[in-house]
């Protein structure tokens, strides 16, 4: 392992990297008593503290100390605090270490398609190439198949060599000759490599199938290495072929055979593991610190639903579709108005699936047990039953933002939004779900009181009545056929009626944008 | 090789009676020979002596040193103690045994403790495979109890002899029947007698097992109708001490056969006595070396008296250094009335006394020990205190110097003379031709059994009766 200035907090090479890192499920020989005895400690898997001692009850573990000083030169030592009182210094032998040693699962994936040093194919099998004088006697074949074949495309330049020698006495014979050096040829045991039927080297498979295969062989030689390291394990990979890595490296056994570390960045490998698989990391005052998603409770439905949320840092919980489309519109209205993007900060959208506010909140309170910043964007026109949820929720730091009592999005713009923007909006309607859909919903909405043309008409009579309005946000959240009834609709007229019609709006409207950009625009 | 006597692997656990040389320590190097398992065997024996024993003869049975650790049960204790601080609740400087009586048995109690906690099975499983304890009826209670933890974890077979415990003059030792054979079940006897069978003794051999049942049941042992081998000086009353002086001059038959000569346990100022006495003879020192410890903490250059104290000293490890004479010699020799020249010693001693130091007292002990006609007969005190005076200008002062020196010696040992005379319990586990017990009346059994038992070709028995009654309650 390597490293360098960068590596340092803050790039302060004055202060020491101290790493340690507490080992378990150790093999005999790090047990072993006149070996390790000074640095087997005991680790408490209930608590998770560690005891400098073994203790009955306790798991035998040891912890590895890796410092990095100025000279960027890492020295690997056991630590122990008895160890460190009376100065003890001890490293793991080099025959224990390779027990411990990862299998890096990465982008170098190649050097294990072939028998190099370090190559996951020595460890499959105790076979190894004794090949040296076959390796020395294909280079010689080499130089001589490639023979004098050079010599007439350097004619000038060894004439010029042959005449020099001998005008200096330096003896080359006849003529100097241009001939293949052997020993430049050097082919060593990494020079083996794996290659298909057809010859074609397994390396030059993608990056996906290489790394596939690797994983594989990893898990086949597991015997000897017990840990994988794998980083971004989704490259390259399409999700089935991630999915097939993911099983290959026993996510899914009962017994899992590997213990393996990997970071990711794929919603596919979120979905694909169990929410006690994942632990999510984060920094707060430049502290570092991990947690479990397993640890909360019914996380595992929103981390299948929602996987993509896990990968940001602030999330927008949403009632539905509805409010997912017109948070994003917004964004994006805001954007072209000069903002930078929620999604540019880390910012994602969740949606509830339009069930209960309750529900909303539920998992709002998941993902700030998790450390993200949570915004619950909800509906008013349902009642929150449980007011003890919302009020630990508002108590863990989470916002919630919602429209006025008793009111839908809908209802918010149809009635609150200008005269100009209401003859927006039906436009929309118009082009969405068409004409004859809308005056049917206005029909059967207002008892067949009033039409869709008579209610149009207003607008230049003075402007829409407020029980034209509600009329309409009425029927444009019908339950069947709503207006704008999807993320895409809702984006649409957010960027192209909410947004650019914001100033004429009621005041109170306008407030609750404002919240809303408030919000996420301090994402970053 | 034909396979051994008893399977000392066969069960979980397991005691093996062996009667003195019965070939147990061959059969611990056979049975480690055939071991097959990855993780070395855990085998503790009780003296560093002992230590050195099994590890040579293992090393000439070229049995691979990964398949065993050998150490003393105190000394294991003791590096457990050293990685555990924290469970054994040991301040880390008990284990510099500065006040060894209290030490051990408190480092033994805490190691029982943490073993028997279970707090390190884990590691023990992990680092051993078994254990096989050598000398088992020296064992005292603590040490048991220390074992029988251990085999909670680990198979474990002991081996041992009820009839050779003759160290339990400080702590009581395990019974063999009732705790040994209970928490380990018999699991075989050594009856083959190898070491008289291989100095072609066979018939002594077989008494000498016969003589081992005889004392086990508390008879007396009548050495009428003993076999070739048995040798019965009659003492006569008013000549015993001059018989026993010419029994201790019995030589072996080969020219560099070696005699060991068994004196009163008890009284070492006799066997001393006895040894200055007998030409070629020499001490064997008590690992505690008390008498240089004491010396080193008496000894004190400020004193005026210092040269008595070097020259009496002296006077106990060797003959010819005539204390009395000599110390007239250097009044008159410093004071310029001396008409004959100094004798060398005599001016390492002016040489002293002019400049009393560490260093000069080292060159009066060796003026001393280089005298026409001197015999050193305790060499292994001289060396060490020699080597601890050397070093005495240290840190520690001589009484320091002389603790390491003794530990030094523990460790290394010293190669025995060709003619050594102890008690049964510093002759315990060495084996010679020839065998002279000068006073067996004063015995109990085990003594009598392990001091018949040390020559492989002749015992010579000095008493005035054929038939040895062993004491009891010593």
């Amino acid at each position: 392992m390597t490293f360098g200035d960068t590596d340092f907090f803050g790039l302060d090479v004055n202060r020491t990297i101290v790493i340690m890192t507490t080992i378990g499920a150790l093999p005999d020989a790090l047990k072993n008593i006149d070996t390790y005895g000074e640095f087997l400690r005991g680790y408490n898997p209930a608590t998770g503290l560690i005891e400098d001692e073994p203790h009955v009850g306790l798991e035998t573990v040891i912890t590895l100390r890796i410092e990095v000083k100025d000279d960027l030169e890492p020295s690997w030592t056991l630590y122990s605090d008895r160890g460190a009182l009376q100065q003890l210094e001890r490293s793991l032998a080099w025959k224990d270490r390779s027990l411990l040693a990862p299998a890096r699962i990465g982008t170098y994936a190649n050097t294990n398609l072939s028998w190099a040093r370090g190559s996951v194919l020595n460890r499959l099998t105790e076979e190894r190439a004794d090949l040296g004088l076959q390796l020395a006697h294909a280079a010689r074949a080499a130089r001589n198949t490639f023979g004098v074949q050079a010599a007439p495309q350097f004619t000038q330049t060894l004439q010029v060599v042959t005449e020099t020698a001998k005008s200096l006495g330096v003896p080359v014979g006849a003529t100097a000759q241009a001939l293949l050096d052997a020993h430049s040829v050097s082919i060593g045991d990494g020079a083996i490599a794996l290659h298909s039927e057809a010859g074609i080297p397994l390396r030059s498979l993608g990056t996906g199938s290489s790394r596939l295969l690797v994983a594989g062989l990893q898990r086949a030689a597991s015997s000897a290495a017990t840990i994988a390291l794998v980083d971004e394990v989704e490259f390259g990979l399409e999700p089935h072929r991630l999915m097939r890595l993911l099983n290959s490296l026993g996510a899914k056994d009962a017994a899992e055979p590997l213990q393996v570390f990997m970071t990711t960045h794929s919603p596919v490998t979120l979905r694909e593991l169990s929410s006690n698989q994942l632990t999510v990391l984060r920094q707060l005052d430049g502290v570092h610190y991990g947690i479990c998603a397993g640890s909360v409770e019914g996380i595992q439905g929103t981390l299948r639903k929602s996987a993509e949320a896990f990968l940001s840092r602030s999330v927008i919980v949403c009632e539905g579709a509805s409010e997912v489309g017109f948070a994003r519109g917004m964004d994006q209205f805001w954007v072209r108005c000069g903002a930078t993007s929620f999604l540019a900060s880390g910012g994602s959208y969740v949606d509830a699936g339009g069930g209960s506010p309750d529900q909303c909140y539920a998992r709002g309170e998941a993902f700030l047990q998790l450390g993200f910043r949570v915004l619950v964007f909800i509906d008013a026109d349902k009642p929150v039953t449980d007011v003890g949820l919302v009020r630990r929720f508002r108590e863990a730091g989470g916002q919630d933002l919602s429209w006025r009592a008793g009111l839908a999005l809908e209802d918010e713009l149809f009635r609150h939004c200008s005269d100009n923007a209401i003859q927006a909006l039906l436009t929309k309607a118009d082009e969405m779900v068409g004409r004859e859909l809308m005056a049917e919903h206005v029909k059967s909405k207002s008892a067949g009181r009033t039409t869709l043309d008579a209610i149009e008409a207003e607008q230049f009579n003075g402007g829409f009545r407020p029980e034209s309005r509600a009329l309409l946000g009425l029927a444009a959240r019908n339950q069947k056929n709503g207006w704008f009834k999807s993320v895409s609709g809702f984006e649409e007229i957010a960027i192209d009626v909410v947004g650019p019609y914001t100033r004429d709006a009621e005041p109170g409207f306008i407030e609750i944008l404002n919240r809303l950009y408030g919000w996420t625009s301090a994402a970053a | 090789m034909p396979p051994p006597e008893i399977d000392i692997f066969q069960a979980r656990l397991g005691s093996v009676t062996a009667p003195a040389g019965c070939g147990k320590t061959q059969l611990i190097a056979d049975a480690l020979g055939q071991h097959s398992d990855a993780k070395p065997v855990l085998v503790l024996t009780h003296t560093n002596a002992g230590v050195h024993a099994l590890r040579s003869r293992l090393q000439r049975g070229r049995v691979p040193n990964s398949l065993y650790r050998v150490s003393t049960i105190d000394g294991f204790a003791m590096r457990l103690a050293g990685k555990f601080p924290l469970r054994t609740q040991l301040d880390p400087s008990i284990l510099e045994l500065t006040n060894a009586n209290a030490d051990y048995p408190a480092i033994r109690m805490a190691v029982y403790q943490l073993l028997q906690a279970g707090h390190i099975c884990d590691s023990i499983a992990a680092t051993y495979s078994r254990m096989l304890v050598d000398e088992y009826q020296d064992c005292n209670a603590m040490q048991h109890g220390i074992v029988c933890a251990i085999a909670r974890t680990l198979p474990t077979c002991v081996l041992g002899d009820p009839m050779q415990a003759i160290f339990g003059f400080r702590d009581p030792l395990v019974h063999w029947e009732s705790q040994a054979q209970v928490a380990f079940p018999p699991i075989g006897v050594l009856q083959t007698p190898w070491r008289w069978r291989l100095a072609g003794m066979d018939s002594l051999g077989l008494w000498l097992l016969r003589a081992r049942e005889t004392l086990q049941a508390g008879d007396p042992l009548n050495l009428h109708g003993a076999p070739e081998g048995i040798e019965w000086v009659q003492l006569t009353k008013g000549m015993e001490v001059q018989q026993r002086l010419r029994a201790a001059r019995t030589e072996a038959a080969a020219r560099d056969g070696r005699v060991l000569v068994i004196g009163d346990a008890l009284n070492v100022s006799s066997r001393h006595r006895f040894t200055m006495q007998t030409p070629g003879a020499t001490s064997v020192e008590a690992v505690d070396l008390k008498d240089l410890v004491n010396f080193s903490r008496q000894f004190d250059l400020t004193s005026p008296n210092a040269l008595r104290r070097l020259a009496e000293f002296s006077t106990s490890l060797m003959t010819e250094v005539g204390m009395t004479n000599l110390l007239a010699r250097v009044e008159t020799i410093r004071c310029g009335r001396a008409r004959t020249p100094p004798t060398a010693a005599e001016a390492a001693a002016v040489g002293f006394v002019a400049q009393p130091g560490y260093k000069t007292a080292v060159v009066l002990l060796e003026a001393f020990a280089n005298q026409i006609g001197a015999r050193v007969y305790r060499p292994e005190l001289l060396y060490c205190c020699i080597s601890a005076l050397r070093a005495a200008d240290g840190e520690g002062g001589f009484v320091g110097a002389a603790v390491q020196a003794r530990e030094r010696n523990r460790h290394t040992g010293r190669p025995l003379g060709r003619r050594a005379v102890g008690s049964t319990l510093l002759l315990k586990g060495l084996e010679a031709d020839v065998a002279v017990i000068l006073e067996p009346e004063r015995m109990t059994a085990q003594h009598l059994y392990v001091a018949l038992t040390r020559g492989a070709k002749r015992v010579v028995v000095c008493s005035a009766s054929p038939l040895l009654t062993p004491t009891t309650g010593r």
